[in-house]
């Protein structure tokens, strides 16, 4: 019967959609870890290194499979992230809301993608993470909105979420925006 | 990239496999899909690569399109490259065997053209560690080509688990990637020996020959680890074959340089005895390439070559004839005993086999042989391919060499050869054969011309008809007959392309100044050549008529046949001459002769290399010299007139290795030391090779070498002013190496914050000899007795000495070698060659002292119980001339 059904499903067009999504963010500021937790429990890794480069990560969410390119954020990489912007569906953009020092480093990235020519146009969704809020005296997200000037984002929906990638705190509320952002822009409207 | 591609097929993925049909389907109609691709349409199309989702099946042919390109040799640019190693990255989402394996193909072929590769490290060292094995080994292999020294730390923990990994393939990559991570970083080898030292006890042959490969290069600078690697494993012996043989040549390379070497001898004649053909077939070949081995050793490996050369399998026959073939150059002797096997396998069915068979009977045959296995090879020399057919050459030319009385056989054989089909490498293998034949036997030269110019009637290789033009130019105009050879050559001159025609122009005016009874007709035909419509060919007929109009004076042959200058040095000298006053006359004497292209002399078995014009050794070494400011300043003007061999300063194995050359110019010595510090602990600042110069020398400056870190090859040097008094240049220098040594962390080179301490080490003496100072003049067909006779015309003074050789000195050959060696002059006329059994000689010298000053030598050496030697030396200058007469006694 289970063969049958994939097949129905198949059929009428409920398969599963195929999006992806760019990771990016200082190095340190919780990327993968945050990857490693959506990804089903049986498949996440248990030490978790700096990346090199970029690792393409994927896991499933209401029906929507994602490939997710987790970049590497130290300084060397960052500026390969924009080979990676053509085609993707969604930013996930984290940051280390204790690294109050390379708060300005962050607002310069941020600032520089969003005027990249593969960006600057596109209506894409970027959900931002205030990663490790669980660390004393970190930023709020509302102190975040003000250092890295979202409320002047336009043309772009965007979410900004305070989230513990170890304990999980705040992930599913922040995977749930994105995904129904990425359903009305570039599933529902086709 | 073979290794992986034939891979692909073993793959069970039924869509590869219906591809693959497919593209046999495809085959059979005799049409490659891959023919006509266009790098841009194919760049263009891998931008696919960017598509969500990835079609794994599209991509996999784009990509092998791309790869496809890559190795008939498509060249791309860094942009292109960089921006289709990205696309490709995007790859990594798709979880498709066939294109995964793909992409790491494509990593490796643009890892060294694109830029920022190392973005796929984790992609790669995700792979590597992961659970699908068919990805593990190739990965490996792929992150070894991105990784660079800063990267090395990232990976390495990565590889050394691999290296003991339980699967073989991955252990085997990991342990090959390591060796050729040695390029990246010099101690990889040393700093993953204990991970190494564990899959040398593998069970996977594979595994255990990597693993020993990697132990070697890790100790292979420390002799006495390399010993004590080999005598362990000697004592166990390595289950794998392949380890076994490389035991073996790890062996011979002790055996060469250890002194007391015998149980590595033992060990490898004990491998004679070997379960496994490779290992016996290796050892074998070891002792019969091995200086040291001895009669006995000879013998035992001849005897096994023997009985592989009767198996029936055709690669052992194979490699024991070829192995017989090249002993049979060195022992003779030892090689008789196989001659019934040998002539069993002249009629092997195995063309190659054949071949070395019948060419190992000719070296060892009597004389009596030779018409008959030279009638054995005629029978076949038409199927085996060019790579043989010049093995057969070089037989002809060893015994030419070895029964002169039969050149007549063997020149007609060559001369058939020649008439056949062939490429240019087997064209030029006979040519050259024919040339040495004449040239080691007179009544040969008629016989050789008349061949080459039967062969140029119809010669599609430019670079030879050229070559032969030239020879005929040389040697016709002293010929029986020398009338004869115009016609074929002006031939040419109606027939053939540019090139052709101008060395035959040269070819006629070389017969024309030679031959004053040819002169008019001659004549004729250059002034018609004035008319051809090629520049070099008109300006070379105009220049030899305006020459040979003008005067019938053998004086003019100079003009026809210059001295073969080098031209960088010409031009350089040139140069210099526009830009001074230009009161004296330019002094050609100065300019060094071209390289001459050093013929193997009696090395038959040397391949035949194309020849290329090259800057002189000198040349290049003045461009490295030039590069060094403080030298510049001092020698910018001048021509390097002669540099020295290299010669060490140390014994080998010692802490720090010091090699010396002399780079003599007409006023300076400037001593070039290339310095290497073997102490991985050690970093090394301030490197200078301080030279005792006894008050006679002036010490000019010294160049120290900033910085040597180790394992870095460094220079520093020292320049010396000749002292005035010639008599006193010859001299030996005590010399001391000098640094300031920082302790440093070996892992990293990087040395210790500590100040560092002044340490100094001595070296051996440097010597400054006459040869140092001397070099030949490079022009072939000097007329010596003419230069001799009008010496004193122009101002030459002469010295003479009559002298006794010393007891070490027996035979006239020794006499002119080390005489030729000691003085650094050049024996011309091919006085150097003594006729066999002859109790006297005359052997006749020319030489440039540095500063341009010409010197003329005769040497009258005679042969009782030892030699005798009158001595006469004619220079310019009576202190030259007195100190080659003064360094000979
Ligand atoms: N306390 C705390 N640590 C975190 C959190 N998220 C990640 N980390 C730690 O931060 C370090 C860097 O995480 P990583 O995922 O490698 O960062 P990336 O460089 O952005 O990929 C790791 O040691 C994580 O365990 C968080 O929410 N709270
Ligand atoms: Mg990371």
């Amino acid at each position: 019967m289970m063969g049958l059904f994939d097949h129905l499903a198949n059929f009428v067009g409920l398969r599963k959609k195929q999006v992806n999504v760019l990771v990016v963010g200082l190095n340190n500021s919780g990327k993968s870890t945050v990857i490693n937790h959506f990804k089903n429990q049986n498949e996440r890794c248990t030490d978790i290194i700096p990346t090199i480069g970029f690792s393409v990560e994927k896991f499933a969410f209401k029906n929507i499979g994602f490939t997710a390119f987790d970049m590497s954020g130290q300084d060397r990489y960052r500026s390969l992230w924009e080979h990676y912007y053509k085609g993707c569906h969604g930013i996930i953009f984290i940051v280390d809301s204790n690294d109050k020092l390379r708060i300005v480093v962050v607002k310069e990235e941020l600032d520089m993608l969003l005027q990249h020519p593969e960006i600057a146009g596109q209506k894409l969704p970027i959900l931002f993470l205030a990663n490790k809020i669980d660390l004393p005296n970190s930023l709020t997200t509302i102190n975040l909105v003000t250092c890295l000037g979202l409320d002047k984002i336009q043309n772009k929906p965007w979410h900004i979420q305070a989230t513990n990638a170890i304990t999980g705190d705040g992930l599913q509320t922040a995977i749930e925006w994105l995904t129904d952002q990425i359903r009305d822009i570039h599933i529902n409207r086709r | 990239m073979s290794r992986d591609f034939h891979w692909l097929p073993n793959i069970p993925n039924i869509r590869k496999m219906n591809a693959f049909k497919r593209d046999k389907k495809e085959d059979e109609d005799g049409s490659n899909q891959f023919q006509n691709l266009e790098k841009t349409t194919v760049l263009q199309e891998a931008r696919t690569f960017n598509d969500t989702p990835v079609n794994p099946r599209k991509c996999a042919h784009i990509l092998t399109k791309i790869l496809y390109l890559l190795n008939q040799g498509e060249q791309l640019g860094t942009t292109e490259a960089t921006e289709t190693f990205f696309a490709m990255t995007k790859l990594f989402q798709s979880r498709d065997v066939v294109l995964r394996r793909l992409v790491y193909l494509g990593i490796k072929e643009l890892s060294s053209i694109a830029e920022d590769v190392i973005i796929v490290t984790s992609s790669l060292t995700k792979d590597m560690t992961g659970k699908e094995d068919l990805y593990r080994a190739a990965a490996i292999r792929a992150l070894c080509t991105i990784t660079d020294g800063a990267m090395l730390a990232a990976i390495e923990r990565y590889m050394k688990q691999a290296i003991v990994d339980r699967s073989a393939a991955v252990s085997s990559a990991a342990l090959v990637s390591s060796l050729h991570l040695t390029t990246v970083s010099g101690d990889v080898a040393r700093r993953w020996a204990n991970e190494a030292q564990e899959a040398l006890n593998s069970d996977n042959v594979m595994v255990q020959y990597h693993a020993l490969g990697v132990l070697y290069q890790a100790r292979k600078s420390d002799k006495h680890a390399v010993i004590k690697l080999v005598a362990k494993l000697m004592r166990s012996s390595p289950k794998s074959s392949y380890a076994a043989c490389m035991l073996i040549r790890m062996a011979c390379k002790l055996v060469e340089e250890v002194d007391e070497g015998s149980e590595f001898l033992e060990f490898i004649e004990s491998c004679i005895r070997h379960k496994s053909e490779m290992v016996v077939y290796e050892a074998a070949h070891a002792l019969v390439n091995l200086g040291r081995s001895g009669t006995r050793e000879i013998a035992s490996a001849v005897s096994v070559l023997q009985l592989f050369s009767g198996s029936p399998k055709p690669t052992l026959r194979f490699a024991a004839v070829r192995t017989l073939n090249k002993v049979a150059m060195s022992h003779p002797a030892a090689v008789i005993a196989c001659n019934l096997d040998l002539e069993n396998l002249i009629t092997d069915s195995n063309r190659s086999i054949a071949t070395l068979a019948i060419t190992t009977l000719l070296k060892t045959g009597a004389e009596s042989s030779v018409d008959r296995l030279m009638k054995q090879i005629a029978t076949f020399v038409s199927e085996i391919s060019d790579e043989f057919k010049v093995v057969v050459v070089q037989a002809i030319r060893a015994l030419c060499q070895k029964f002169p009385r039969k050149h007549a056989v063997l020149m007609n054989f060559l001369a058939a050869m020649l008439r056949d089909e062939g490429g240019l490498e087997y064209k030029a293998a006979i040519v050259d054969t024919i040339i040495a034949v004449m040239e080691g036997n007179v009544e040969a030269k008629e016989a050789g011309l008349a061949h080459l110019c039967e062969f140029i009637e119809d010669c599609e290789h430019t670079s030879l008809a050229v070559r032969i033009l030239h020879l005929l130019g040389q040697e016709g105009p002293t010929s029986k007959q020398p009338s004869r050879y115009i016609r074929f050559i002006y031939n040419r001159v109606i027939l053939e392309s540019a090139s052709v025609r101008a060395a035959a122009v040269t070819a006629l005016a070389h017969f024309a100044a030679a031959c004053p009874a040819l002169l008019p007709n001659i004549l004729v035909l250059l002034s018609r050549c004035q008319l051809d419509f090629d520049d070099e060919v008109r300006d070379r007929a105009t220049y030899y008529c305006t020459i040979l109009q003008q005067n019938a004076d053998p004086a003019i042959l100079p003009l026809v046949q210059p001295p073969q200058l080098s031209i960088p040095s010409l031009e350089r000298a040139l140069r210099n001459y526009v830009r001074s006053p230009m009161d004296e006359e330019f002094d050609i004497s100065q300019i060094p002769p071209a390289q001459a292209i050093e013929e193997p002399a009696q090395e038959v078995l040397a391949t035949v290399k194309p020849q290329q014009p090259r800057l002189t050794r000198e040349e290049n070494f003045m461009e490295k010299l030039l590069q060094v400011p403080e030298l510049s300043a001092i020698i910018h003007d001048s021509i390097l007139f002669k540099s020295s061999t290299v010669f060490e300063l140390t014994e080998s194995e010692t802490e720090y290795n010091v090699k010396c050359i002399k780079h003599c110019f007409s006023d300076y010595l400037i001593l070039q030391f290339d310095c290497l510090n073997t102490l991985s602990d050690q970093f090394l600042e301030d490197v200078r090779v301080t030279v005792d110069n006894q008050d006679i020398y002036t010490i000019v400056c010294e160049v120290p070498c900033v910085r040597l870190p180790y394992n870095e090859l460094g220079s520093t040097y020292t320049v010396l002013k000749f002292p005035e008094d010639i008599q006193s240049t010859i001299i030996t220098l005590p010399t001391t190496l000098r640094f300031i040594a920082h302790d440093c962390d070996p892992s990293t080179g990087i040395p210790d914050a500590e100040q560092g301490y002044g340490d100094e080490y001595t070296l051996e003496d440097l010597e400054i000899t006459v040869r140092d100072q001397v070099r030949g003049t490079g022009s072939r067909n000097v007329d010596f007795s003419s230069s001799w006779e009008n010496a004193a015309t122009r101002g030459f003074v002469t010295t003479e000495q009559i002298f006794g050789l010393g007891a070490n000195v027996t035979t006239l050959e020794e006499a002119i070698q080390s005489l030729v060696m000691f003085l650094g002059l050049e024996p011309v006329e091919r006085s150097d060659r003594i006729k066999s059994g002859a109790r006297q000689h005359t052997l006749l010298l020319t030489g440039v002292f540095r500063g341009g000053k010409e010197v003329l030598a005769r040497a009258k050496l005679v042969l009782t119980n030892h030699v005798t030697m009158q001595f006469t030396v004619r220079s310019q200058d009576l202190e030259v001339a007195e100190l080659m007469i003064s360094s000979v006694g």
